[in-house]
């Protein structure tokens, strides 16, 4: 079973490699939760919400987080000096549901996932856009979930789940990602 | 997989007893702002990185859980799942020779540890010939592998018996996270050939599979002064994985693997190692907090070793042989989960298992009868009741019926107090046991109708254990996380070494011994930034074992127990501009007693680093060079010491990884 037998060649080739090549002036790439909070950020301008998700035209557009927040100064960086139709984006951070009131994305971690059927009861009748990064969560009611799959950001998005919250999903979000169904068995 | 059926510690304890007795800081080119300027579909194909480890979902385990995620072990730079272990920091590594290891939690890791549960995709892989594990045929593509648990402390009452001090459970990607090509080879001077190759693909939307190969040669480790160890091995493995998602509410999951191994022995000649499994797991989702699961498995396992003569004294009591040993395990396992109210969240589940174990017996060793038929039935189940919000106790008990002891009842209490979403207590108490294997009850050294010097014992017993712990975690920010966990274990019916009365001989194993432990287990990542992460780890162990009163050991308590006081480790994960990695892993393990009969014999403490230094030449092939033990020319990590103890060389090996 002598396989690869050139295996010391191998070895000046990965050297050789590591010194002769260091031209390529490409990005680093960005971490996971950078990239998702620029997503939560784009949220805000690819779904359409109800007029009476705002109590008052000046309120704030609020993204918040439920459990530990994974972002940290990275989603205040994304939304700092934003507004949409006149509403300013502010991110505000949660301990548990019964904190959280009125916002327009919530953020759910995976580290509340074990109450995720309380949180989304708790948000019954509010037009909040759910979103969490816990694996199986859009098949467990949550509008927009975050799946690395080979090092890229895949959205997963309950269409069903959105649209009974009087959510309109823009295409331009919709084209890219996976549509997922609500298990029946779930509600 | 020798260093199992080590004829010499016995054969030593016999003769001494009648004898003499940087870094800078990467910039991340990759800004907030210049990421808000993609639409949509350019931000879904922004390659990211993930140096972070994810303890938040740890933080209300109430256990002590340490997970090794696939990004630790591809940045580790570790070629076997042993490598990969010294990743946990509640766990005992050592290398005892070129392929073979001592791996345990809390103690207790002799030339024989038995008190570890490991389980590969839920199927159970220790023997039970001694119920330690055969390290040098655990292994897989370890890019596949998703992560490894390892939990310090008895998980008898979930995983059942054998699960004493730890539970260490290996979880392989779904068939659906491994599509396409991976194919890596390298070598040098260890591994000499390293060569991976996964193809996964689909048969329907539903429906992924994958299959695999994988080929490792191994060079030979060194002696004291230099000359080779002569354990030189190579082994060749592959297998395949089916995973579909027949409905929204089921997944079915079949798998396979086989394997074939030749090691050379220090002793003189060569083992041989096969063996094959195939798996079968159907899961089915009720809803959110109900489900129910049921896998079965057939694991057939082969070795043969040379067996050196019986020689006591100038005296050969027996001859030179072969030791052979065919096990077949089949296994059938169901277990459901549900809710009651809203307060009480159920599991529960039975199991079966039969093995067959055929033994060829050398004139030295024996296990007799050389053919034993074994039954497990199980049945166990947990309640955890949310009290409050914040507050969850979980009562549970394993109920266990083996041919050995009969019944055996393992059962635990956890309670577990979120303090706030960054910060947990946790505390248990648990009874777990380890019961009979076939050493324990069935070993003859020689055999007859040779004169027999030491037996198993037939009223051997389960040993016990019952453990007290407190945890803490906290998750100060995203940046910094920390866990403590504290123990205090009491052991009963530990196996001793006896004399028969009048006669003194044939010693036979007996339950006489018993004793406490206590430590702590201490590890926390700390994310210096989005390029650098840190991590530190730190176990203290303590062990007390005593003869019981009115009972013998020849070997005074000192051969079950072979482990480190102290050991910490420090990692460092870099991401360097034009995509490069650093890694580092330094640590320090201290002087560990690897006791031989009643003689005391040491390990020096040491430190040592391993190094990873990769690069992603594109988003499909990527380089690395790996340094181990790079500290010393070679440094002996185990064994008594004397000439023959083999030592760990300094090795670097380089590899390149292609993805399509």
């Amino acid at each position: 079973m002598a396989l690869l037998r050139g295996k010391r060649w191998l070895l000046m080739v990965v050297v050789a490699g590591l010194i002769a090549t260091q031209a390529l002036g490409a990005a680093d790439a960005p971490t996971e939760n950078q990239v998702q909070a620029v997503f939560l950020f784009n949220f805000s301008r690819f779904v359409e919400w109800p007029p009476q998700a705002f109590a008052a035209p000046s309120d704030p557009f609020v993204i918040g987080i439920v459990g530990s927040d994974p972002f940290g100064a990275r989603l205040d960086e994304a939304v700092h000096n934003e507004q949409i139709n006149g509403h300013a984006l502010i991110v505000r951070r949660f301990r548990s549901i019964s904190e959280v009131d009125n916002c327009q994305i919530l953020f759910i971690d995976r580290s509340e996932i074990a109450r995720l059927g309380q949180i989304l009861a708790a948000l019954d009748h509010h037009s909040t856009l759910t979103v969490s990064q816990a694996d199986g969560a859009a098949q467990r009611g949550v509008m927009i979930q975050f799946a690395t799959e080979n090092s890229r950001i895949r959205l997963r998005i309950n269409v069903d789940s959105a649209r009974a919250a009087g959510l309109t999903i823009s295409s331009k979000l919709l084209r890219p990602a996976e549509i997922i169904g609500t298990d029946v068995k779930e509600q | 997989m020798t260093g199992t059926i080590r004829r010499s510690w016995f054969v030593s304890a016999l003769i001494l007893y009648g004898g003499a007795a940087t870094l800078a800081q990467a910039d991340n080119a990759s800004s907030i702002g210049e990421l808000k300027q993609l639409n949509v579909e350019d931000l879904m194909n922004v390659e990211v990185t993930s140096v972070a480890r994810h303890p938040e979902k740890l933080i209300e385990a109430a256990s002590a859980i340490q997970v090794i995620t696939q990004e630790d072990i591809r940045r580790s730079g570790a070629t076997s799942i042993p490598e990969a272990l010294r990743l946990a920091d509640n766990l005992q590594v050592a290398q005892k020779n070129s392929h073979d290891w001592a791996i345990s939690a809390r103690g207790f890791n002799t030339a024989l540890a038995n008190k570890l549960l490991v389980m590969i995709d839920g199927r159970t892989v220790y023997t039970p010939l001694y119920s330690g594990v055969f390290w040098d045929v655990q292994d897989y593509v370890l890019a596949d592998i998703d992560r490894i648990e390892v939990i310090s402390g008895p998980g008898g009452t979930l995983w059942g018996a054998n699960a004493v001090n730890g539970v260490i459970n290996i979880i392989t990607k779904s068939a659906k996270d491994t599509q396409g090509l991976y194919v890596q080879a390298g070598g040098g001077s260890r591994p000499e050939d390293l060569a991976d190759v996964r193809y996964g693909g689909a048969l329907s939307p539903d429906t992924q599979f994958r299959f695999y190969g994988k080929y490792v040669d191994r060079g030979s480790e060194v002696l004291a002064n230099g000359d080779s160890a002569s354990d030189a091995w190579r082994q060749g493995r592959g297998g395949f994985r089916v995973d579909s998602d027949a409905s929204a509410q089921d997944k079915l999951t079949v798998q396979g693997d086989v394997y074939e191994g030749h090691e050379d022995e220090q002793a003189g000649g060569t083992s041989d190692t096969s063996g094959e499994n195939v798996l079968g797991r159907w899961s089915r989702r009720f809803s959110d907090t109900s489900d129910m699961g049921l896998q079965s498995y057939v694991d057939r396992t082969y070795i043969s070793n040379p067996a050196a003569p019986l020689i006591i004294g100038g005296l050969q009591f027996a001859g030179p042989g072969i030791f052979q040993d065919e096990l077949t395990t089949y296994d059938v396992d169901f277990q459901h989960r549900f809710r009651i109210g809203t307060a009480n969240s159920v599991v529960w589940g039975l199991g079966f298992r039969y093995t067959h174990d055929v033994v060829s017996n050398a004139p030295s060793l024996a296990f007799l009868p050389p053919t034993l038929d074994r039954d497990l039935y199980s049945l166990f189940a947990q309640d955890e009741v949310a009290l409050r919000p914040d507050l969850s106790l979980t009562i549970g008990s394993k109920l266990e019926r083996n041919d050995y002891t009969g019944f055996e009842v393992e059962p635990n209490v956890r309670l577990s107090w979120i303090l706030n979403p960054n910060q947990a207590l946790w505390s248990a108490i648990s009874r777990a046991v380890r019961t009979p294997s076939r050493i324990d009850q069935d070993f003859s050294e020689a055999a007859p109708p040779h004169f027999v010097v030491l037996e198993g014992g037939s009223d051997f017993k389960s040993e016990s254990v019952v453990a007290y712990e407190l945890g803490y975690r906290v998750q100060l920010d995203q940046q910094l996380s920390a866990s403590v966990s504290s123990f205090f274990n009491h052991y009963n019916d530990i196996r001793s070494t006896t004399i028969t009365p009048t006669t003194l001989l044939p010693f036979f194993f007996a339950n006489g011994l018993e004793g406490d432990t206590y430590g702590l287990e201490f590890t926390s990542n700390y994310q210096v930034s989005d390029t650098w992460s840190l991590h530190a780890g730190y176990t203290l162990l303590k062990e007390h074992l005593h003869v019981k009163p009115g009972q013998t050991d020849i070997n005074d308590a000192l051969n079950e127990t072979a482990d480190p006081q102290h050991q910490f480790s420090l990692r460092s994960s870099l991401n360097l501009p034009r995509h490069t990695e650093f890694d580092t892993a330094l640590r320090w393990v201290d002087t560990l007693h690897t006791n031989n009969g009643p003689v005391v014999g040491t390990v020096p403490s040491y430190f040592e680093l391993d190094t990873h230094l990769g690069w992603h030449a594109s988003d499909h092939l990527e380089f690395a060079l790996v340094g181990q033990n790079l500290l010393h020319n070679r440094h002996p990590e185990y064994g008594f010491p004397d000439p023959s103890r083999p030592e760990i060389e300094r090795t670097a090996y380089g590899k390149f990884t292609w993805r399509y």
